[in-house]
């Protein structure tokens, strides 16, 4: 019982951390811009969140600060491959070297140390009663339920039920034919880039104040990386983003699990699963299901940047 | 009249040139002004870190340790991007060919003609595996290899952490978290230096000569600056890819061997040191010229010394990290920028 319910509470806050970051590279990819700098946002995102509970212990305030954080450089992100319509691979390349880099020089003083303030844990009254599921699904920081229903609900509404969502899908999918219905391509694709980009810094902070609960040069560990992986498994949607999250942090969870009950496994080997598995995940779906390509096809125009003026 | 900006489709050599250096200079700049800004002086530390580098056969030679693994993992990353693909697992092949030559080297017992070799033979084999999944991927299932191949560096890290801290540890116990000492060393070439260095340089000579002159390289350039022409012309595409990136992931495993046999003698965690990352860097600088990786692994390879140089004054190999991004940055940006040219606007019709 006791292993069943740590396995679902790490699974989701390992999950969450995941689901954020990926939620936001939903919102970039869906507009047509590949961001690979979600590793290097984590990162900056984690050292922020650290060092601003080290100033003020309030968590919410970290969390607000790394989101803060990610929206700036996205922003710098988003003007270079949206503005200047730079090479994407590269820009996202430089912008996780630079960011990981960053933070690790910057984060030096925060190294090992605790997080000064964590998210606290909020029982639901009644519900976190209930054997085995209550203390894993009802006693968990509220930013929890925000990342697994309001945010992907929000963001499935906003994407498929909305006539902005249309216009948004419409600039990943055909940005000349969006430009030619008078809808403003680059600001569209500017200002979701660069809210994908605050999310990746919220999970890197969310990282650093809830799951794991401190600084250390690497702790993102290319998390950032499968975010962008799961982004393509889960066919560029927010819910099944936040399900293949979820999956996710129940592979990891099985890891630490392995790891504090001494199974016969190196922990090494443990630590491996989640990377092999973003790997497996990427590739099986397309070799098993191939009539089901079309559900897990990217938007059309994705890594493309757009010319107005070039045909 | 007015003036706005036009996009051509194509750019002269040299302003592309212009357009690089420019774009160095000023991430330079930038990091020379956070570092004025941080109380350091820049142009003082620029000073220390050339000299350093430059102003000596030692520091020469140091900068040439440097540039070993630096051209292999260039040329690694400029293979594929020959064929229109990144391979950005250089990291984790560095890894996976110095574990295979490890394993070479530690059971290997004899003369060190005939085990050198052979570590180089395991090494090149142990990259190319490390590559293998996301190539076949690639190349029959389309799934992308930027997140494969990363992904992979991961664990090719855990897996030589663990391997030198449990089952190749050092059984004698004196050295910490690595293997034994291998036996087999690369011949010196001076004081430091080996001779790893002439080989990487005839490695980077050999993918030039084999993509310029050949049928083969031919048939890669093709594809890679139109997939639908090559295989249009009857030339098989998924071969090619496949072929291209097992050479590329052998040439990262390589880089993994020298830095063993040459330089590090042990297999231990970190032993790649960012290589593979920085190879891309070192590609993306060299515009996918296997000659001119040489050139920015030489530049790739001062800033890492300026890390290690710098190291009292608060800068490490992150913020050389951080440099390195920020460089690339400029230059993404600067190789658009060079595509605009200012034209006059003439008034149709009076």
């Amino acid at each position: 019982m006791d292993l069943i319910t740590g396995i679902l509470s790490t699974a989701l806050l390992a999950g969450g951390v995941l689901a954020l970051a990926a939620l936001g590279e939903v919102l970039a990819e869906r507009v047509g811009v590949v961001n690979l700098g979600v590793e290097g946002l984590m990162s900056l995102g984690a050292l922020t969140g650290i060092a601003t509970v080290a100033a003020v212990p309030s968590p919410a305030l970290g969390f607000a600060a790394a989101l803060g954080v990610g929206f700036a450089f996205g922003c710098v992100f988003a003007a270079a491959t949206v503005l200047l319509r730079a090479n994407q691979v590269l820009c996202g390349l430089a912008l996780t070297l630079l960011g990981s880099g960053l933070a690790a020089t910057l984060g030096r003083s925060y190294a090992g140390a605790p997080a000064a303030a964590v998210f606290p844990q909020v029982a639901v009254p009644g519900l976190a009663d209930i054997p085995v599921l209550g203390p894993a699904l009802f006693s968990q920081n509220v930013l929890l339920y925000a990342i697994y229903i309001a945010l992907p609900v929000g963001l499935h509404l906003l994407l498929f039920r909305t006539r902005h969502g249309l216009n948004l899908r419409a600039v990943g999918e055909s940005p000349a034919a969006a430009d030619a219905a008078g809808i403003p391509v680059a600001a569209i694709r500017f200002w979701y880039v660069a809210l994908g980009s605050s999310l990746a810094g919220g999970a890197g902070a969310y990282l650093t104040l809830a799951f794991v609960p401190s600084w250390s040069e690497g702790v993102v560990a290319g998390r950032g990386w499968i975010a962008v992986a799961l982004v393509i498994f889960a066919g560029f949607r927010p819910l099944t983003a936040v399900a293949a999250a979820l999956l996710f942090g129940v592979i990891t969870a099985l890891g630490f699990v392995g790891q504090a009950r001494g199974w016969p496994v190196a922990p090494a080997i443990l630590s491996m699963l989640p990377y092999l598995g973003t790997v497996a995940f990427i590739i099986l779906p397309v070799v098993a299901w191939r009539r089901l390509r079309g559900w897990f096809a990217a938007p059309a125009a994705l890594g493309l940047p757009y010319h107005r003026d070039v045909r | 009249m007015s003036w706005r900006f036009q996009r051509v489709p194509t750019v002269p050599a040299g302003a592309a040139l212009a357009g690089r250096v420019g774009a160095i200079l000023a991430a330079l700049a930038c990091v020379a002004a956070v570092l004025s800004l941080a109380g350091l002086a820049p142009a003082r530390l620029g000073a220390e870190v050339i000299g350093s580098a430059f102003g000596s056969v030692a520091g020469l030679e140091d900068l040439g340790l440097l540039v070993t693994p630096l051209i292999l993992t260039g040329i690694a990353v400029a293979l594929t991007q020959r064929i229109g693909l990144w391979n950005i697992g250089g990291e984790g092949q560095f890894n996976a060919g110095a574990l295979a030559a490890t394993a070479v080297g530690l059971h290997a017992g004899g003369d060190d003609a005939w085990v050198l070799p052979l570590m180089a033979l395991a090494g090149a084999a142990g990259g190319a595996a490390w590559i293998l999944v996301p190539t076949l991927a690639r190349a029959f299932a389309g799934v992308s290899e930027l997140i494969t191949t990363l992904l992979l560096n991961f664990v090719a890290a855990l897996l030589v952490a663990w391997l030198c801290t449990g089952p190749w540890r050092d059984p004698s116990g004196r050295a910490l978290a690595t293997t034994a000492r291998i036996p087999a060393e690369l011949p010196p070439l001076g004081d430091t230096l080996h001779w790893g260095l002439p080989a990487a340089i005839a490695v980077a000579i050999l993918a030039a000569g084999l993509l310029a002159f050949t049928r083969f390289g031919y048939e890669v350039r093709i594809a890679g600056a139109n997939p639908g022409a090559a295989l249009y012309a009857g030339i098989p595409v998924r071969t090619r890819i496949v072929a291209v990136m097992l050479l590329s992931g052998a040439v990262a495993g390589l880089a993994g061997t020298i830095e063993l046999a040459g330089t590090v003698h042990r297999l231990q965690g970190g032993i790649s040191n960012n290589y593979g990352y920085l190879g891309i860097m070192v590609a993306v600088l060299a515009r996918g010229s296997c000659l001119g990786v040489i050139a920015g692994a030489v530049l790739m390879a001062a800033l890492l010394n300026a890390g290690i140089v710098l190291q009292t004054q608060g800068v490490n190999t992150s913020t050389v990290l951080a440099i390195t991004g920020l460089i690339l940055l400029f230059t993404a940006v600067g190789d658009e920028i060079v595509h605009y040219r200012p034209v006059r606007r003439t008034r149709i019709l009076g």
